[in-house]
């Protein structure tokens, strides 16, 4: 067979993006969902809580994270299910590619797919709840760390459910002890930055978690794969 | 493809064992695949097949014995990219085209020279389906898309999990006909099936799984 | 296996050995953790002084600290085991991981019981988002994730193997969460009065805890050695050995 030409990584890369992009771009419908259960949530707490500015405007960062962390873990079942169910799974972990660098792909292209949504409704929501408008520039940085991160670290878990029948509880049992940190940190941020305190320290912190779960988190996903389908 | 060991077989199985949780499910099975040869794996329902084929693709790990792909040991890295898999799950995407389905596999797997995805889909039959999404498609025409992958990736080996299924007369002649012009520039194919298989190029070599 | 582990290791996870081998330390793991508990209890629950800012309400820490002290160390057991059991596939060690897991779950929820029945009589709260507590909380959460991944496998060996996995994420996610707790406690000023000060410890309060920590750890080792044996047994059931033991239980 030497007539074989290999398509080379940023090719790969880049069918694997366009691929799912294109996917959720003929699903979008899916798409709207996260936002829509978002809304939902935030627009209860006022009805929870009473309308009180003041109240509402001290747990506005702390709901509108929450909020996107508990939307993100309601989409994130679905990010290798179909692959899943129909075998493309399979077919990628059979291509001559760095199977990591391809989930890795995936999973960028599901944070595009899903958290991307969500940070862009998030002033609104924010809004929703009286946050001071200083702090929104915090809450988008924030959000645009955390979401990432959120994503890396749920596609590991997705994948060690990947040989199981039900998984969406057990994902959220498996995700909290890891979104721990990350909640605590984005909230510290953006809990200074309502104090009028520094608050690029915990920023940082978070930056450093992501930069650790870019490298980290696809080679533990590809691990996980192969030992959840192995059998 | 120049390779360390020009006598070695393409493929070649050792003493090869499987159990899922202690029951044996086949072995211990020796064969041996070269260029240019097709070989059938037959056995009942429940005998194996799909399993020994998931493990010659690398995906599951035989509990005894060893395989060896060009007279290495095989790892799922050694061989990617020689080898080409479908099973029962066809590894569409419902939702996309079957030129947008090829369209991935070739950005994935690699790309023949001299086949282009209108070409492979009209060679299964497919032309005037290319925009079709692939989930108003009929099981058959299903895997009409799969076999077009065959055309267009790169591949020295075909794993074959019962590539007949859901096919009518003239789709099982497709695949015979795809399988012989396989054979015929020097690649290799292992093949499951419960039923008979025409082939016009000699007789295959024969696997049997349980007695 | 590797060449360079010793021999008697080696023969030690073949499982017909290790059923053996835990069925004879047993007895004896159960009795020494029966004598020495109930000396710790005497010496800590009558022997020991009243404490002089606590009175009698100290007394918990002769369960709480010797569990919440076996709660990491089960999760450090487990995760050594799940560490072998990824690289050389060797059943006992899934089996040594899988076991411990309910074992350390129980010992962090008795941890989490006993720190809040204290939290309730100092801090007049029966929980507060002290840091350890909640490290404790979230270990507990990642103990109850490793039991329900394995659970969830129709095939037991790959639920193991999958929780192995899952169990070393957490050990790296321990210490993460323990120092993002401690920097939120800060920030929200939590509470700061320790269960176990630095400084109040009389000599008589520090042999029953001890004790009390050796007894927790027999028990641990009767309990590993009881499920192991059970869980052996049922993955390996059509294997000679396990037939043999069946005839020999029938022959009785």
């Amino acid at each position: 067979m030497t007539d074989a030409r290999y398509p080379g990584l940023g090719q790969a890369c880049a069918a694997v993006l366009r691929r799912d992009l294109t996917l959720a771009w003929r699903q979008r419908g899916d798409m709207v969902l996260p936002v829509l259960y978002a809304l939902i949530v935030t627009s209860l707490f006022p009805f929870a809580l009473g309308p009180e500015d003041a109240l509402l405007r001290r747990i506005a960062g702390g709901v509108v994270l929450v909020t996107v962390l508990l939307a993100m873990l309601l989409a994130l079942d679905a990010m290798f299910r179909s692959d899943i169910e129909d075998g493309s799974l399979e077919q990628l972990m059979l291509a001559p590619q760095p199977l990591a660098l391809m989930l890795g792909m995936k999973i960028l292209a599901h944070w595009l797919a899903t958290a991307v949504p969500l940070i862009v409704v998030a002033p609104l929501l924010a809004g929703m709840l009286h946050l001071p408008s200083p702090v929104m520039p915090v809450l988008l940085l924030a959000l645009l760390l955390a979401t990432p991160l959120l994503s890396l670290l749920g596609g590991v878990l997705v994948a060690l459910t990947a040989g199981t029948r039900r998984s969406g509880m057990l994902l959220a049992l498996m995700l909290l002890p890891l979104c721990v940190p990350v909640v605590i940190f984005a909230a510290g941020a953006l809990a200074a930055a309502q104090g009028g305190l520094p608050w690029i320290a915990p920023i940082a912190w978070l930056g450093a978690a992501l930069a650790l779960a870019v490298v980290l988190a696809p080679l533990a996903c590809a691990a996980a794969l192969r030992i959840a389908l192995d059998s | 493809m120049t390779s360390t060991h020009p006598a070695a077989p393409l493929l070649e199985a050792r003493a090869l064992c499987f159990h899922r949780q202690d029951e044996p499910v086949f072995g211990p099975l020796d064969f041996r695949l070269d260029a240019g040869e097709l070989t059938l794996i037959e056995g009942d329902n429940g005998s194996g097949k799909t399993t020994l084929m998931r493990i010659l693709t690398g995906l599951l790990r035989p509990e005894e014995g060893e395989l060896f792909w060009r007279g290495e040991p095989l790892t799922w890295d050694r061989c990617s990219g020689e080898v080409v898999f479908l099973g029962h799950q066809l590894g569409l995407k419902a939702e996309l085209s079957p030129r947008e389905n090829l369209r991935f596999a070739i950005g994935l797997h690699g790309h023949r020279e001299q086949s282009g995805i209108d070409d492979a889909l009209a060679t299964v039959g497919l032309a005037g389906y290319e925009e079709e999404p692939v989930r108003k498609l009929s099981a058959g025409q299903k895997k009409r898309v799969a076999l077009a992958r065959l055309l267009l990736i790169p591949a020295a080996l075909w794993l074959l999990d019962e590539p007949y299924a859901n096919l009518d007369r003239t789709g099982i002649e497709l695949v015979n006909g795809l399988l012989e012009t396989h054979i015929a520039h020097g690649g290799a194919a292992l093949v499951t099936s419960h039923g008979a298989v025409q082939f016009h190029g000699g007789e295959p070599q024969r696997i049997r799984l349980h007695d | 296996m590797a060449k360079w582990t010793p021999l008697w290791l080696h023969k030690l996870s073949s499982p017909p050995v290790f059923y053996g081998f835990a069925g004879k330390l047993r007895p004896w793991a159960i009795a020494l953790a029966l004598i020495l508990g109930i000396a710790a209890l005497y010496g800590g629950l009558v022997l020991a002084p009243p404490d002089y800012q606590q009175g009698d309400d100290y007394r918990i820490i002769f369960i709480h600290v010797p569990c919440a002290w076996m709660s990491l160390f089960i999760y450090g057991v487990m995760g050594i085991a799940a560490f072998i059991a990824l690289v050389w596939r060797i059943k006992l060690a899934e089996v040594v991981a899988m076991a411990s897991a309910p074992i350390g779950a129980s010992f962090t929820f008795i941890t989490l019981v006993t720190g809040s029945l204290w939290g309730e009589r100092m801090w007049g709260t029966w929980w507060t988002w002290d840091a350890r507590l909640t490290s404790e909380l979230v270990l507990l959460f990642l103990y109850l994730g490793v039991i329900a991944l394995y659970h969830s496998f129709e095939d037991r060996r790959q639920g193991a193997r999958t929780a192995a996995f899952l169990a070393l994420i957490g050990i790296i996610n321990v210490p993460i969460v323990h120092f993002s707790v401690n920097w939120w406690n800060t920030l929200h000023q939590g509470s700061t009065i320790r269960l176990l000060g630095p400084s109040s410890i009389a000599p008589s309060m520090i042999w029953p805890l001890l004790t009390m920590m050796a007894a927790t750890k027999f028990y641990y080792f009767a309990s590993l050695f009881g499920r192991a044996r059970a869980d052996l047994l049922s993955l390996e059931s059509g294997k000679d050995w396990v037939r043999q033991i069946a005839e020999n239980e029938v022959r009785r």
